[in-house]
């Protein structure tokens, strides 16, 4: 943050340009995938969940299901694995590419700091996709839901009271939280094993491995941490 | 009165090179002079320039940049203190993702308070300095070798610095655009000599240049260092 407001005008105006095509690249080329998952996921869970809960009279569990299990839950897991799997790896390549290729050491020789330069845009460009993805994910997954209640006999005014119902305000925060918390871990872990690389190009592949492995781990870590504390 | 004693470009002190450190190198670089210290690969003479800018610290001895030593300087004022000094590092070191145009810009959009339009203006200058103004929209890679050499001289000086440190600047140029680089390096002539002070290390310099170069030393496998006869 530090880094962010000892930019020149100029040099912010370049940190924004790449933080918008890191954006571009994590979230618009990945929206097709995540709500393909989304989709899929909420489509399964919402139509086997209608059938079995119908059977015993329970279907109004069904928007508990869609809001804790997809939206609170999944929602963001999912999301965050994608966003880790496509950018946390191009973001760890990319990084331990300027350092092999002595980038890194130029901008340094340049009186430029890395950080501000190479890291920053990308971490911001992290938080804004993932939340925008996030977004994405939970309306695609509340209208696929809807599809599938509608193909099981249940109407959609029926349908979206239950789930208004079952949406509280703790839902959304705990779930734009968790966006940020995802979205740090993606900009920063990979950014972290890219620029960690010497001069080496055969440990670019091991630093992308290693990026996207304890991304998805603290992922993982952090989800249950919310868990817990929710 | 007395005049205010003017800092020392560049001194190092007792500076252990090579692989095993066993040679001490000691040298003052006078203002308005090129000095160039040519040596093999493994004489440790690479390490120089990078001990120069505190992009590294040498393990003994002391090296001074205008009488400071950059290394032990905090984060943000060693930064700033490195746009005092151009810096070509060995292989250029050009951003893969910029064009030669913007490589140049660089530094001045990170490091100045210039508006677009002047950091534009001064670029458009260097490059018809350097001789590129048709190529500045080449990528790196499809640059050629010349070509690459120009855009990296016109980004080391870029903030018109007093000193400039040049990594292996000729190798693979002919003669003729090692000598117009040099020229350009050099920034034209003033009573004391060169406008700036310039500190070469490489393999060789092409003979052409050896007259232009008032000190020539030359670092023996034996990690003696021998003026070198033009």
């Amino acid at each position: 943050m530090r880094a962010a407001t000892q930019l020149t005008a100029a040099g912010r105006a370049v940190a924004v340009r790449i933080g918008i095509n890191q954006v571009r690249f994590t979230a618009l080329h990945a929206v097709g995938l995540v709500t393909l998952l989304s989709g899929i996921l909420s489509f399964l869970v919402i139509s086997q969940a209608t059938r079995e809960l119908g059977r015993i009279g329970a279907t109004d569990l069904i928007g508990t299901l869609i809001v804790v299990a997809i939206v609170r839950e999944l929602g963001p897991l999912i999301t965050a694995l994608v966003v880790a799997g496509r950018s946390g790896t191009a973001i760890a390549a990319e990084l331990a590419t300027n350092q092999v290729l002595g980038e890194v050491r130029a901008l340094e020789g340049m009186g430029i700091d890395p950080k501000q330069y190479l890291v920053l845009p990308r971490f911001a460009g992290s938080l804004i996709s993932m939340f925008a993805l996030l977004v994405v994910f939970d309306l695609v997954a509340v209208l696929a839901g809807y599809g599938a209640a509608s193909l099981n006999g249940m109407s959609g005014a029926r349908y979206f009271d239950i789930v208004r119902a079952s949406l509280t305000y703790k839902d959304v925060w705990l779930t734009v939280f968790k966006a940020l918390a995802f979205g740090f871990i993606v900009g920063v872990v990979p950014s972290y094993f890219g620029l960690a690389v010497r001069r080496a190009p055969t440990e670019i592949p091991i630093a992308a491995s290693r990026a996207v492995v304890s991304a998805i781990v603290g992922i993982f870590l952090c989800s249950a941490l919310f868990v817990a504390l929710g | 009165m007395t005049t205010p004693h003017a800092p020392r470009p560049l001194v190092f002190e007792h500076v252990p090179l090579g692989r095993d450190a066993s040679q001490s190198f000691t040298l003052e670089i006078p203002a308005h002079h090129t000095v160039a210290v040519l040596g093999d690969e493994d004489s440790g003479l690479g390490a120089l320039g990078s001990y120069a800018l505190g992009l590294d610290r040498p393990p003994a001895g002391r090296v001074l940049t205008f009488d400071t030593d950059v290394a032990a300087l905090p984060d943000r004022e060693r930064l700033a203190f490195r746009r005092r000094v151009g810096y070509l590092p060995a292989g250029e070191g050009l951003l893969q993702n910029l064009s030669l145009r913007d490589n140049i810009a660089l530094p001045l959009r990170f490091g100045s308070d210039a508006s677009p339009r002047e950091i534009d203006g001064r670029v458009n200058v260097m490059l018809a300095a350097v001789r590129l103004a048709a190529g500045g929209h080449l990528r790196p890679a499809q640059a050629n070798e010349e070509e690459r050499r120009r855009a990296a001289l016109a980004r080391a000086i870029a903030f018109d610095p007093s000193l400039l440190v040049l990594e292996q600047p000729f190798d693979g140029l002919t003669a003729r655009v090692a000598s117009e680089l040099l020229e350009l390096a050099r920034g034209g002539e003033s009573a004391e000599g060169a406008r700036r002070t310039i500190f070469i290390t490489g393999q060789e310099i092409p003979p052409l240049l050896l007259r232009r170069v008032e000190r020539v030393y030359r670092l023996t496998r034996a990690g003696a260092l021998e003026p070198e006869t033009v």
